[in-house]
């Protein structure tokens, strides 16, 4: 982060204290005093970090689930023509539907419960990693392959040490969409359809109808830290699988 | 004629999986363990499109999450690709704006959606606004890496050969950027869709978020899908004429694969 972006931040944070303080906002912009204290009372008694493990559990594990079979699909794809024939019509007609209508249906089927949401996140997550794992091993260098081959490398070697390395600069890329998206959707999810009291959207939502603007923003705050902290876990997982294969600049999302 | 026969025949063949799909989803609705009302077949899916587009139901709250799509993409693009452009010409704006898009890029926007309804109630503004922001991303860091990779030696000779700061800004930087710029749209327009709908079903009294939860909600679940298909329907097409457009516009360069969040 740069010297004047945190000096952004900064002057914002205390402009917005400033005014709170002066009493010219309306109630719902509580002050960044008070929802650092709330924070920290929701820490202390424990209540944030249940909410928060149970919402990190969805999204990880729908896009565990998600980006696994997205990924294993994708490499199958991106080295058969055959696989590759049978899944492209698949998605590109069915990825241009919003996947969050379909909460409601898997509602039905499954319940109000962990495995919706986990259903519906790991659909979502399925395509970036699909597309990314995809065109990830068609843009390896053909070269490459032949030289390996001709040198005398198994297909299991080859897989292992010349399409996978090649693809996954291109596979981390879908992961990193995927993650954003996996977060987007857990927080849909729970704000549409949780009710098993447990989730950092429900404890939004029911700060919104109780009319605890404190609480919201100490649940939006925690929401934000952990879409952050779990991006940047996810490039340093990057840089150190891919340690000593050159990074390109960053794709897409910077 | 033969040509476009052959063309025909080639893109029915390259469609067996959708065939295999939609047989797959017929039989599960037919012999399969769930009640036909929970997983309705191929037949009472159309039935419902049909009766959904036939009747007035569907009219008002097409019309409101389109418009909801419409400003909220429009808003983005208005604001986005002018900040995007400022961030990678101007090193100050640069270095103050950067930080929040990339600190801001992973934190689901989503959650601000209850503190927008407070300030912007609970009509289109709030929707309008929360769309808006979770486009302004893609197209704004896109036009941002647009404007940024201009080869420098097309900016250097166009300003060594007398052209104006203008000049320089709409004939090179301007084209070389667009591929960039369209391919932050064509990311951003299904955001704008989803957001839509998904604000629509955490409160709202219009929109097909909306009626997507309220057939839901009745249990009639062919209706749900029936929904689904037309957003879907509307969602590709007009992601199809953008692709055109884009086509039209950037003649000299082919579209590249995009990773887009859907």
């Amino acid at each position: 982060m740069t010297r004047d972006g945190a000096v952004l931040v900064a002057v914002l944070t205390v402009l917005w204290q400033a005014l709170a303080s002066a009493g010219v906002l309306p109630a719902y912009l509580v002050s960044p005093a008070i929802i650092l204290r709330e924070s920290a009372a929701l820490v202390r008694s424990g209540e944030l970090l249940r909410h928060s493990a149970v919402s990190l559990y969805r999204s990880l594990a729908g896009l565990a689930l998600g980006a696994g079979i997205g990924v294993g699909v994708g490499l199958l794809a991106g080295m058969s023509r055959r696989v590759a024939g049978f899944f492209e019509p698949l998605v590109s007609l069915t990825y241009p539907v919003p996947k969050v209508a379909f909460l409601p249906v898997l509602l039905v089927w499954f319940g109000i419960s962990d495995t919706s949401k986990i259903v519906l996140i790991a659909l979502s997550c399925f395509y970036p990693c699909y597309i990314a794992a995809s065109y990830g091993v068609r843009a390896v260098d053909p070269v490459w392959v032949w030289a390996a081959r001709n040198m005398g490398a198994s297909p299991r070697r080859v897989f292992f040490r010349v399409i996978l390395p090649g693809a996954a600069l291109h596979i981390f890329g879908g992961l990193r969409v995927a993650l954003a998206l996996a977060f987007i959707l857990m927080l849909a999810s729970e704000l549409i359809g949780s009710s098993n009291r447990l989730g950092l959207g429900f404890l939004l939502l029911s700060a919104d109808a109780g009319g605890r603007f404190d609480i919201m923003f100490a649940a939006i705050l925690a929401i934000a830290v952990l879409g952050f902290a779990a991006d940047r876990g996810l490039l340093f997982i990057r840089s150190r699988l891919l340690a000593g294969y050159a990074v390109a600049e960053e794709a897409v999302h910077g | 004629m033969g040509r476009v026969l052959n063309a025909v025949a080639a893109a029915l063949a390259s469609a067996y999986p959708i065939v295999i799909a939609l047989l797959a989803w017929e039989a599960f609705a037919r012999f399969g363990a769930m009640n036909p009302r929970l997983f309705p077949g191929l037949g009472a899916i159309a039935e419902q499109t049909v009766i959904l587009l036939r009747g007035h139901q569907l009219g008002p709250h097409l019309g409101a999450s389109m418009t909801r799509v419409a400003l909220g993409f429009g808003l983005a693009v208005v604001t986005g690709v002018p900040l995007g452009a400022l961030m990678s010409r101007s090193a100050r704006m640069g270095r103050m704006i950067e930080p929040l898009f990339s600190l801001g890029y992973p934190v689901p926007r989503i959650a601000l959606y209850p503190i927008a309804v407070f300030v912007f109630g609970i009509g289109h503004f709030s929707k309008v606004v929360l769309v808006a922001l979770e486009c302004l991303y893609p197209i704004a860091i896109q036009t941002y890496y647009g404007t940024r990779g201009v080869n420098r030696l097309y900016i250097w000779s166009a300003r060594n050969m007398g052209a104006t700061p203008a000049q320089v800004f709409w004939r090179v930087i301007a084209p070389a950027a667009a591929p960039h710029v369209f391919s932050g749209l064509r990311i951003a327009l299904p955001i704008a869709f989803i957001v839509t709908v998904l604000t629509e079903m955490v409160s709202s009294t219009e929109g097909l978020g909306w009626l997507i939860l309220y057939a839901s909600a009745s249990l009639v679940q062919a209706r749900v899908f029936a929904s689904v298909v037309i957003v879907a329907v509307i969602g590709f097409a007009v992601d199809r004429a953008l692709a055109v457009l884009r086509n039209r516009l950037i003649f000299w360069e082919r579209e590249t694969v995009l990773v887009t969040m859907r």
